[in-house]
């Protein structure tokens, strides 16, 4: 909680500092371009060539990818935390929280002690009604009672699980609004394209670090890539999924966040990433060899840092082109990126 | 083969009848397997499952506009190429501001950068899916198979309403833009469209 | 109850008839040509068991790989199987191993034994039948399935896109299944589904033409013992849903090979609708596999428990309820793949509704040995392991059925717990429960009480060694179908091999077991497990004469339905 409402002050406060924005977007100078040249997928490099280090970005600019925090956004090992190693990751979204609260609250409990009532009536039965303690058996075959009685107790389980199930469905189906940061992961084999339609239409090709270049650039390996997805933290982010080729999924575990890629359709979902950082994913649907070296890599930044960036890439933040020449394009992305309430 | 008496040839027939039955059960399904491929297209078609749009005439149009209340609701444009399809294919503009039940136009363009004539073929959804049911189409170019020729470009023209019914349908409520989004494929060769890359 | 089978079994004809019965054909004609449901249902157990043999080396290939992170050993397997020396290819390997072993474990090694196997040995023997009723056909059921199972193995050895064999996983998805493989191996491992699937439709017509017309005199549907009402069921989803695959695939093959466009976009088809297709066969599929296993523990429990089955009714009429429901919850496979918001819902709400049929099963059984007296034999202690196992795969269904939880552990390791716990421990130790409780029977020998209760327990440790951890794995976000992995893994991958070790271990009390029975093996009676067991097969020796029932037993009303034979003489 003092997390969440940490970070919300941060963006917060970015979004009220154009100054600083436009400190960093001052350096490259170049011409607000309005489509800028995407990145054509068939150039891609091949993952295999790529070892350039996520650090080596851009000299000139303000942005470097940011350093991921352990235990956030990735995997825990037992050897790290042993307890965090039996569960989920820590989540960073709001129906994130609630899906693990309603795991961990509900669900959890419910099978944990419907399993072990079965068992113990297993136990139960094998000391009292072995053959020696119990040499005459019984003729029961019929209890209507408590036929009726375990027919209707799982009803009512259910019913109560449905509760928050379906309200949790609701909830992840929330549409974005109008002015949602849009962003369209499109799933190529084997690697992942991000587009920003809004901010210019530039796409972010983005392929895994080879397991030495992950090390050097101190992130976990098989899951670091060269080009991350970077979004702003903060404000409702509309995720579009894609294929080219053939059907992939869009993973994102501590964001509880799962979207086939389906060539031929777009799907679409509202995600609102609570606060800054690097969140890990992984391709999620069976899509030829490299199915399982095409990770994804999410870094949400305050929404300045994020316009930052978006410059960087020769992008624009929405409704700068029609003043390419204004002196404070910044100032114009300020509201943009404001969290939205 | 040694076999044991025969059953009577009244249990033969009856036999005989029963296993027809189950056969025949099991070719009713697999013409269901079969079938289920108009008929998922017809599903989607009529309820919009899946994001479908309705294509609609222009009477429709009309009755629509007369219905529109002048509330507006944001139209996302997109655009993908699927592998192997070397054409360049954008939305004119990216996101467009609509009064619910009249008609607007949208434009796309779409470039051949290769060397040959390249027919492609759209496929299309929007989303949220609910919205598909309310999404109207008059005149795409999704319709039909598009031929261009080597360096042509053309833009093409969607001619489209949205169903002012959607305002009264509940899972419509908070739905602020809705993203109508194109694939085009390469029509010819659809077995083996692309080589795969090989590093 | 020996006297109660000659009672019967030779009647006025006397030491004739028994010659008659016994008379059996020479080699080729008796094993190839067969027609004898016994016979076949002995082929089909032997089939399963090196079906199981091959899917169960390679899961071990998988698990010895998984190991560490890294690729250790895929090149090697990738240059074995004719392939290249490249990172690809050693990839692709992967995806040939995940995909044959979920193909042959799901067709070539459960549907067999379980169905072909048990089910033929045991369903004409339960209603008091001579044979099946088409017994040649009976014969082509499972030469159709070997024929599949070699159209599989021949698919590992030739080009299928990266590498050798078929990469597409057993749900065979467009378009990774058309335009993402090239080569012959997707056509021949989709071959091999036709192949078996035909077989499996054949074998599916015999059982309910069997059940429905060939029951001895008096055996109504209500007195039928649960085994087979499970086979009637399982019968009844093969022939409505496997049609739908064999639908699914010839268009899958079309599109391939004849440029149509069934799930190809470009040409106006939808691969969702691949998907659809695919799961309305796939989960009525989980039910096939486990069904029989059902029906196999109840008659265990309630013989070992010297007690007539626990509301019988209720346990029959909630397999037919599963096997209904099962037809209207496939798309809980599909939950990522861009339903809409009523979709997701309906199918959680419906996916909810089978724990409850399932959950009479498992109070059932309990209800079985309540009040019993009941003896350890080692059909029993796999059938208890059974009835626990399957609980907790059946508690972690119920997760997985929220549409919602399922946005994060969808194809991640926990849904592979999940399915392993229902079927690797379901299904497989109701296999064994049901093989260590008609063994002798089939056979005429006993196997060792005390190698089955070894293999027991060895078997219980090792597999949820291997997949309780894969809940964590799941948890924390391993994806499936992964050769390789994030650091962060391996602890609980490590120790999910190591459990692989055990349990492969363990196989050796089994194939000792069945070698010393077979060998040295006390002849069995044939009723070697006492008063608790009351189906007709028990009534004639072990093993059963070549032909039996020449003369058809007659159920009387003397029992009511929890006795299944005829009132003795």
């Amino acid at each position: 909680m003092k997390k969440a409402i940490l970070a919300a002050i941060a963006a917060g406060l970015a979004a009220f500092a154009p100054v600083s924005v436009s400190a960093q977007v001052a350096a490259p100078a170049a011409p607000v371009v309005t489509e800028a040249p995407a990145a054509t997928p068939a150039a891609a490099a091949p993952a295999d060539d790529v070892a350039a280090p996520a650090a080596a970005t851009d000299a000139a600019g303000g942005y470097t990818p940011m350093a991921p925090t352990k235990g956030k956004g990735m995997p825990t090992s037992f050897e790290e935390d042993a307890a965090k190693s039996l569960t989920f990751q820590d989540q960073y979204s709001d129906n994130g929280e609630y899906a693990l609260w309603m795991h961990d609250v509900i669900l959890m409990p419910v099978i944990t002690v419907i399993s072990l009532l079965v068992l113990g009536l297993l136990l139960y039965v094998v000391v009292r009604f072995n053959r020696r303690r119990n040499p005459v058996a019984s003729k029961t075959t019929h209890n209507t009672l408590i036929e009726v009685v375990w027919t209707i107790v799982p009803v009512i389980i259910l019913v109560i699980i449905a509760v928050p199930s379906i309200t949790l469905l609701a909830r992840q189906y929330e549409t974005p609004p109008a002015d949602a940061v849009t962003i369209k992961a499109t799933g190529y084999q084997w690697y992942w394209g991000y587009t920003y339609p809004d901010h210019g239409d530039f796409e972010v090709v983005s392929n895994m670090l080879d397991e030495a270049a992950a090390l050097k650039a101190g992130e976990p390996h098989q899951l670091a890539v060269d080009k991350r997805m970077v979004v702003p933290a903060g404000v409702p982010l509309r995720i579009q999924t894609t294929a080219s080729d053939v059907i992939h999924a869009f993973a994102v575990p501590s964001l509880w966040f799962k979207m086939d890629a389906v060539p031929g359709r777009l799907n679409e979902k509202l995600l609102t990433i609570k606060e800054p950082g690097v969140y890990y994913g992984q391709c999620s649907e069976l899509c030829g060899a490299r199915h399982g070296y095409m990770p994804i890599v999410i870094e949400a930044l305050p929404p300045a840092e994020f316009a930052a960036w978006v410059k960087e890439q020769g992008g624009s933040m929405p409704g700068e082109e029609a003043a390419a020449a204004a002196p404070a394009p910044a100032a114009e992305a300020a509201p943009e990126a404001a969290p939205a309430t | 083969m040694a076999s044991i008496a025969p059953p009577s040839p009244e249990t033969s027939r009856r036999n005989l009848r029963t296993g027809a039955f189950a056969f025949a059960g099991a070719l009713a399904m697999l013409g269901l397997g079969y079938a289920s491929v108009p008929l998922y297209r017809l599903f989607c078609q009529v309820t919009g499952f899946g994001g479908t749009t309705m294509s609609a005439t222009e009477s429709d149009a009309a009755r629509a506009a007369a219905a529109a209340t002048g509330q507006k609701i944001s139209i996302r444009f997109d655009a993908t190429t699927a592998m192997g399809m070397p054409w360049t294919f954008r939305p004119t503009q990216a996101t467009d501001t609509v009064t619910i039940g009249e008609r607007d136009i949208a434009t796309y363009t779409a470039r051949n950068d290769s060397a040959q004539a390249i027919t492609g073929m759209a496929t299309f959804n929007v989303e949220p899916e609910q919205a598909g049911k309310y999404f109207n189409k008059i005149q795409c170019f999704c319709f039909t198979e598009q031929t261009l020729q080597p360096g042509q470009e053309v833009t093409m023209p969607v001619l489209y309403f949205v169903d002012p019914a959607m305002l009264d349908d509940p899972n419509m409520k908070g739905v602020e833009q809705i993203t109508l989004s194109y694939t085009f494929h390469r029509a010819e060769d659809p077995v083996n469209p692309a080589p795969t890359r090989s590093n | 109850m020996a006297t109660t089978a000659e009672g019967f079994d030779i009647h006025d004809h006397g030491h004739d008839a028994h010659d008659h019965a016994d008379h059996k054909p020479g080699f080729f004609a008796r094993w190839f040509m067969s027609t004898n449901h016994k016979d076949i249902g002995t082929m089909y157990l032997i089939f399963a068991i090196i079906a199981g043999i091959v899917g169960g080396a390679i899961s071990g290939i998988m698990r010895v790989e998984l190991a560490e992170p890294g690729i250790q050993y895929l090149q090697w397997w990738a240059q074995f199987m004719g392939g290249g020396n490249d990172l690809n290819t050693a990839l692709h390997m992967w995806n040939v191993f995940i995909t044959a072993h979920g193909l042959i474990m799901v067709f070539f090694m459960v549907m067999p034994a379980m169905i072909g196997g048990f089910g033929n040995w045991f369903v004409p023997l339960m209603i008091g039948a001579p044979d099946m009723a088409f017994p040649r056909m009976n014969n082509v059921s499972f030469w159709l399935t070997v024929a599949g199972f070699i159209s599989l193995l021949f698919s590992l050895f030739v080009p299928g896109g990266t590498g050798p064999g078929a990469g597409t996983g057993w749900t065979v998805y467009a378009p990774l299944s058309t335009s993402g493989s090239v080569g012959p191996a997707v056509d021949f491992a989709i071959f091999s589904l036709h192949l078996a699937g035909a077989g499996s439709i054949l074998g599916a017509t015999n059982f309910i033409t069997t059940i429905f017309n060939m029951r001895a005199p008096g055996m109504t549907l209500h007195k039928m013992p649960l085994f087979v009402w499970s086979v009637l069921v399982t019968a009844f989803l093969l022939l409505l849903a496997l049609p739908v695959l064999a639908a699914a695939i010839t268009m899958l093959l079309t599109d391939r090979n004849f440029g149509t466009t069934f799930f190809n976009p470009a040409g106006g088809g939808d691969p969702v609708l691949y998907q659809h297709l695919f799961w309305f066969f796939g989960h009525p599929e989980v039910y096939i596999m486990i069904l029989p296993g059902f029906g196999m523990i109840s008659q265990i429990v309630a013989t070992f428990s010297k007690k007539p089955v626990f509301g019988y009714l209720g346990m029959a009429y909630a397999m037919v309820a599963i096997g209904v429901v099962g037809f209207i919850v496939w798309a809980h496979h599909m939950y990522t793949v861009g339903l809409d918001v009523n979709t997701k819902m309906y199918f959680t709400a419906a996916t909810m509704v089978i724990a409850v049929p399932t959950g009479v099963k498992i109070f059932s059984w309990i209800a079985t040995m309540w009040g019993g007296s009941i003896s350890f034999k080692s059909p029993m202690v796999w059938s208890m392991g059974f009835i626990f196992l399957f609980t907790v795969g059946g508690v972690t269904g119920v997760v997985l059925a929220n549409g919602g939880i399922d946005d994060n552990l969808h194809d991640t390791y926990y849904v592979v717990a999940h399915f392993h716990y229902v079927l690797s421990m379901g299904a497989v130790f109701s296999m064994f429960a049901g093989f260590y409780y008609w063994f002798p029977k089939m056979s005429g020998r006993m196997h060792s009480e005390l190698l089955s209760h070894l293999h027991f327990w060895t078997f219980f440790v090792g597999v949820n060694v291997i997949f309780f951890p894969q809940h964590f794995l799941g948890m924390q976000g391993m994806p499936r179908r992964y050769p390789d992995y994030a650091e962060a893994f391996t602890f609980w991958h490590q120790i999910s091999t190591y459990g692989y070790y055990i349990m492969a271990g363990s196989m050796i009390f089994f194939f000792v077991n069945i070698l010393y029975a077979l060998v040295a093996g006390k002849k069995a009676e044939a009723n070697p497990w006492g008063e608790g067991a009351t189906t007709l097969e028990w009534t004639l020796p072990s093993p059963p004469p070549y032909h039996q029932f020449e003369t058809l037993p007659v159920i009387t009303d003397a029992h009511d339905y929890h006795d299944h034979r005829p009132a003795t003489a």
